[in-house]
């Protein structure tokens, strides 16, 4: 009883000093979010759906399991993602070897014709299945792609300004991320392009706590040019699982790791 | 009047699918059985008539797609099959795309044994050691590209290991190409020195059943740092009726073959280079004037996304006949032979824009030594996750009537398809 109130008084100490502590060094604010947003636990697994809506309120949607394992903290990482709908896209399968000190290798498999499709390293921030999030959302930007400075910090945020180092590999010109300063989720991005205009914005709606890490489980990507949008939702998410390195190899393409994509039972 | 009418049926198989995203979606049993598939009627069409052909469209298809697949364990049953009717052979007809099962055993081998599509290799519509069947009389006539891999009954081997990975595919009894019989598309033959539509349409000899006339294809591939390496090897024939028996009747000669290949990323794109050798293993001189010569086949490819959603690629392939003295030499119509280094560009450009929602794809073939080309403009529409409709042409050309492209000339048409998913 006493062992447990003493956890509890700890964590109330840690979160609260956590939040008052003020950060001013942007690249540290940065690679701290990186981590709360793409890096939670060694490896996870989550069940995503999206709904696609175009101007017109016309929607598609898709389905997926994504499998994801980290060989480093901030470091190198791999991703595996299975699609389950809709029907014509079904047992796609999309591999991602994240790089840090060069372009990720990606891959795609194509079940009608058994083909191995290799992504070229440029094909980044064009739409992920059609959606209104990019290939580049799905595996996170490499923070040493731009250069960050603070616009503001208020109670809530921290609020950063993101330069691209390569203007011309991007569509935009700059993006400005509001980061949790308790969580480091970055919970609203918007992206501006080189005619001043902002045209695009991801919204984070929904955090839940799993298996102790603070997790987006539902956010938006809005067109705000065309008046698009995509929903996104995570559910069956579970950190630690486990994952082999063998799960991300050419393997998994032609067959799915069925154990591994099982939802978890809880 | 014998095909449009059925177009009728499709709108009956609708149901409305614009409900709200509620939570049920999530529950949806991961082992519950899920049906699906498509609808789908194709029109294609020549541009100008063949005088050889009296039917002048080129695809009258209307398809319904059903697949499935089912997990037990460790196994997994798959299925995907073809029904409908096609016009240009006046026949209904079902076809198994797929119906296979797939085992793992222990850590890393895994068996799929039953009828199923394969492809490996790293050309892009251009093929050196990928000697899996390939219906190419679906690919020129417009049908979706997924066709132009026909299925074969195999069973295949894969043992993954961090050192190499092996692949062993046996396929017992040869799966031939669908190749050009003269029933859709007339074609050149060097006998008759000029393009014919035989009736009744061509029909090769396969080979005897057994064991030894059997498919052995293996494939040892490894990734090392986002570069990957493969080597193969394949016991079997070519793939196309190339050769003549003594009483001049179209067969397929018996073929090994060896290659590597090697694909990697470089700059802003992806490389690849692959290389093969076939030796026709009953002309080993090349003065069988019945058989066709060995060949050295070689590929270089480069593909990058030259501006967002616009993507380019290009490859240049090379087949060289061996022994091509000795061909030409014993050859009762030297003329019409190949050239002993037949070059091959192609060009592929891609756009999409809408997310995807609309693709505009140009891919052309030019020969520089044939003087022949095919280019394949398509474009396709996705109206929602149900409904699309794609439009395309394959349009072919050259100087001289026996090449590979120009003796499909009269066959250059324009096709539309509508399919319906569900």
């Amino acid at each position: 009883m006493i062992a447990r109130f003493s956890i509890m008084l700890t964590a109330l100490i840690f979160t609260t000093g956590a939040a008052a502590e003020v950060l001013t060094d942007a690249d540290e604010v940065i690679a701290r979010a990186d981590l709360a947003a793409y890096y939670a636990g060694a490896d996870g697994r989550s069940d995503v759906r999206m709904i696609i809506s175009d101007s017109q309120g016309r929607q598609q949607r898709r389905q997926f399991t994504v499998l994801r394992r980290d060989l480093a903290d901030a470091g190198d990482q791999q991703f595996l993602v299975v699609f389950s709908q809709p029907s014509d896209v079904r047992n796609t399968v999309f591999l991602v070897d994240k790089h840090m000190d060069r372009d990720d290798d990606r891959w795609l498999y194509l079940p009608g014709l058994d083909l191995v499709k290799r992504i070229s390293a440029g094909d980044k921030r064009t739409s992920f299945v059609g959606a209104h999030y990019f290939y580049e959302d799905v595996s996170g930007r490499r923070p040493s792609d731009d250069t960050h400075e603070f616009v503001e910090t208020n109670d809530d945020f921290y609020v950063l300004k993101h330069t691209p180092i390569d203007p011309l590999s991007v569509e935009f010109t700059s993006y400005v991320t509001w980061i949790d300063r308790e969580t480091f989720l970055p919970m609203k991005i918007e992206y501006t392009n080189a005619a001043g205009d902002l045209y695009r914005r991801v919204e984070v709606s929904e955090v839940e706590d799993i298996d102790g890490h603070p997790t987006v489980t539902s956010s938006r990507v809005s067109d705000l040019l065309t008046g698009g949008k995509t929903d996104m939702q995570f559910r069956y998410i579970k950190y630690d699982v486990g994952l082999p390195e063998t799960v991300f190899t050419e393997r998994s393409l032609r067959n799915p790791p069925h154990d591994w994509l099982q939802r978890p039972e809880r | 009047m014998k095909f449009w009418p059925l177009l009728l049926l499709l709108p009956v198989a609708l149901h409305a699918q614009d409900d709200m995203w509620d939570d049920d979606a999530w529950d949806d049993d991961d082992q519950k059985t899920v049906w699906s598939g498509y609808l789908e009627a194709a029109l294609g069409t020549r541009f100008d008539h063949d005088p050889l052909i009296d039917e002048r469209n080129t695809l009258e298809d209307l398809r319904w797609r059903v697949e499935s697949e089912w997990q037990r364990g460790r196994a997994r049953i798959g299925f995907k099959a073809d029904a409908g009717y096609d016009g240009i052979e006046d026949d209904w007809d079902a076809d198994i795309r797929d119906l296979t099962v797939a085992m793992s055993f222990g850590d890393n081998v895994d068996i799929k044994l039953g009828r199923q599509v394969q492809t490996w290799g790293t050309g892009d519509l251009v093929f050196l050691n990928d000697l899996f069947p390939k219906d190419f009389v679906s690919f020129f006539a417009g049908r979706h590209d997924e066709y132009l891999k026909a299925p074969g009954n195999a069973i295949r081997v894969t043992r993954f290991s961090p050192s190499v990975n092996v692949d062993f595919v046996w396929t017992p009894v040869f799966e031939p190409d669908v190749y050009l019989t003269g029933e859709r598309f007339s074609f050149f033959s060097p006998l008759a020195g000029t393009n014919v539509a035989p009736e009744p349409p061509l029909a090769a000899d396969d080979p005897d059943r057994s064991f030894a006339n059997g498919e052995f294809a293996l494939r040892l591939f490894r990734t090392i740092a986002g570069r990957e390496y493969a080597l193969y090897a394949y016991h079997g024939f070519f793939k196309q009726p190339t050769a003549l028996t003594p009483s001049l009747q179209a067969t397929f000669a018996p073929m090994t073959s060896l290659g590597a290949s090697l694909r990697r990323p470089v700059g802003p794109g992806v490389f690849n280079a692959e290389l093969s050798y076939y030796l026709s293993r009953d002309d080993r001189s090349g003065n069988d004037p019945l058989l066709p010569n060995g060949q050295l086949r070689f590929l270089a490819g480069y593909e990058w996304e030259a501006k967002p959603n616009f993507a380019v690629a290009f490859q240049y392939y090379l087949e060289s006949t061996l022994d091509h003295d000795e061909l030409i030499d014993n050859s009762p119509n030297p003329q019409f032979e190949p050239d002993e280094h037949r070059h091959l560009l192609t060009n592929r450009l891609t756009y999409r824009a809408g997310r995807d929602k609309h693709t505009w794809s140009l891919f052309t073939f030019y020969s520089p030594s044939d003087s022949d080309f095919y280019l394949r403009p398509v474009y396709s529409y996705r109206h929602s996750d149900q409904w699309s409709v794609t439009a395309g042409a394959n349009l072919f050309g050259g100087d001289n009537d026996h090449t590979f492209f120009k003796q499909l000339a009269d066959a250059s048409n324009a096709y539309l398809r509508i399919r319906y998913q569900y």
